[in-house]
């Protein structure tokens, strides 16, 4: 057979040209408009004053500040959480599928959707949460407008989301390690604590790595749960503004897109990096 | 050793209530939207909160219905979700054939571009999108809609590791009968992974049904909206009327989850296998 089928072209086409349109040339676009000034349609070079902008403006660190305390909090939690229960429904539980899909509901289901049923719930007068922590004799704040809550309720919501990808992604790791182990581990008089310890963590060490960099990558992508859960702003006086809902806002409301890709480029900048170390660990890991 | 057992009793009991409490944690929020829905607006504002409704107030939907073009909202989803996934996933099978079974000058360098283009997150390039998008003036089409989503690099990648696991002398055999290329993917590629296609395809509907930041961006026109852009203005606008918010999200969700409880098996494995090759 020929070496160089030309014809290949022909079958990647549809994909390489919108690739190449909606993929490729946005990242070059972005890093252009970065460097520039002015409205949408009348775009001007400006040099590094964007990003000499985003960096003297507060709201940009706080909006920083903000998805840093979330990504830094909501992932281990929620990562800590699915462990314990991928494991437990794993090793302890005879109908294993029905709570896989019960589990995994969140995942399909619209952020939007969940964020309504969230914000009943959270509701500071008529809320089922507050009621429950009063009834339980605890504080019960005002998780939505009381804005020292607002990145805690955002935590919450987020961990609530990010258990089902977890736990599913876990149960499969867990079923890819060899039972042997566990049997042999089982002549020896091994206790669960050992084994879990010993057999399981070891194990499961690439798949946690994986998850933890989706996780943290989501995180800093944080956007739509911001507007789901506040209903179209980042909290009250802004104090669940995320990396993303700030390019947003000063992309579609401000109306000043350079300074909006600038903060862009940081973003992606930071997520690329993440994905690089993240490589780097998996190779130590596997080798 | 009698104390032993009872504690490992305790251990179990932590276990069990650990993954109950869990078990409700998630599922009530469905639940709860579903029951909130059909209460009356005191009955979703009242302390303590009602769980269950007095009177199951259908008429809910039909008030949701008459304040906002949900139906419109509707069809604009299926319309755009439906035709993303046929697209995407034809212009997929085309892609990852290519890159599965035939040989050419510079497949290495494409697959270096399409593995790094998998790191790009969405985000960065959501809003230079919307300037080509405005720039070609598509704001408020289907087209803007779906246009920047008829590939996709991720399905391509992973229907390859479907169409790499076909032997290649089936395509050899195929080519020697005299099939061209063309019957070769249609006649045996995509028969012999259905179980990938169908993933890929719910997969996409999926997300597509659920999307949110692109078409917030690309549509402003209330008759362009999708479904969740209509129900977070709807949220807005209906202001503290929470049953019918609540209605509003139901009406949203239970496709998806009708579709996920029917097809539970094709989706889990699609998400795991996906990721754990990765």
């Amino acid at each position: 057979m020929k070496q160089n089928q030309k014809k290949a072209w022909l079958f990647l086409a549809p994909a390489l040209i919108c690739v190449t349109v909606f993929s490729i040339w946005p990242i070059i676009r972005a890093f252009i408009m970065s460097f520039q000034g002015g409205p949408l349609i009348n775009m001007q070079f400006n040099g590094f004053a964007n990003y000499v902008y985003i960096f003297k403006d507060p709201d940009f660190w706080h909006a920083i500040l903000n998805t840093a305390i979330y990504a830094f909090l909501a992932v281990p939690i929620g990562l800590i959480i699915s462990i314990a229960l991928a494991w437990w429904v794993f090793s302890k539980i005879k109908h294993q599928a029905f709570f896989k899909t019960m589990f995994f509901m969140p995942y399909v289901t619209s952020t939007i959707a969940i964020g309504i049923v969230f914000r009943y719930i959270l509701n500071g007068k008529y809320g089922m949460l507050d009621f429950c922590l009063r009834a339980m004799h605890l504080p019960a704040p005002d998780w939505l407008d009381d804005p020292s809550m607002s990145i805690i309720s955002l935590i919450i919501f987020g961990v609530w989301a990010s258990l089902a990808f977890n736990i599913v992604i876990l149960m499969g790791a867990l079923r890819n390690i060899d039972p042997n182990y566990y049997v042999l581990a089982d002549m020896y008089g091994a206790s669960g604590r050992e084994k879990f310890w010993r057999i399981t963590m070891p194990q499961l060490v690439p798949t946690l790595a994986f998850l933890l960099t989706v996780n943290l990558i989501g995180a800093f992508k944080i956007y739509t749960q911001v507007y789901a859960l506040f209903n179209g702003v980042a909290g009250q006086a802004n104090s669940a503004m995320t990396a993303v809902f700030y390019i947003y806002n000063k992309f579609q409301v401000v109306g000043t897109p350079g300074v909006a890709m600038a903060a862009t480029v940081v973003l992606f900048l930071f997520i690329l990096f993440v994905t690089y170390l993240q490589r780097k660990l998996m190779k130590k890991v596997n080798s | 050793m009698e104390h032993k057992k009872s504690k490992f009793r305790w251990g179990m009991i932590f276990i069990y209530l650990f993954i109950a409490i869990f078990a409700i944690i998630t599922v009530f929020p469905f639940i709860y939207m579903i029951l909130g829905g059909l209460m009356s607006y005191e009955e979703t504002t009242t302390i303590p909160p009602t769980l269950i409704p007095s009177h199951w107030h259908f008429d809910n939907y039909a008030k949701v219905f008459a304040q906002a073009p949900f139906a419109r909202y509707f069809f604009n989803t299926f319309i755009t979700a439906a035709t993303t996934t046929v697209v995407s996933l034809f212009t997929s099978i085309l892609g990852a054939f290519a890159m599965v079974n035939l040989k050419f000058k510079g497949k290495g360098f494409i697959q270096l571009i399409f593995l790094s283009l998998l790191m790009v997150p969405g985000e960065a390039i959501i809003f230079t999108n919307y300037t080509t998008i405005m720039s070609m003036n598509l704001l408020n089409t289907y087209l803007g809609l779906v246009l920047p989503f008829l590939v996709s690099i991720f399905y391509m990648y992973y229907l390859q590791s479907y169409f790499t696991a076909i032997s290649p002398t089936l395509y050899k055999a195929a080519m020697i009968d005299g099939a061209s290329d063309w019957e070769y993917i249609w006649r045996i590629l995509v028969p012999m992974s259905k179980g990938g296609l169908i993933t890929v395809a719910l997969l996409s509907f999926i997300s597509g049904w659920n999307a949110f930041l692109w078409p917030l961006l690309v549509t402003n026109e209330d008759n362009m909206r999708l479904l969740n852009n209509g129900l977070a203005a709807f949220a807005t606008d209906a202001g503290a009327q929470t049953q019918l918010q609540l209605a509003a999200a139901t009406l949203t969700v239970v496709p998806v989850l009708i579709i996920y409880f029917i097809f539970r098996k094709q989706i889990i494995r699609g998400v795991v296998r996906n990721e754990l090759k990765a």
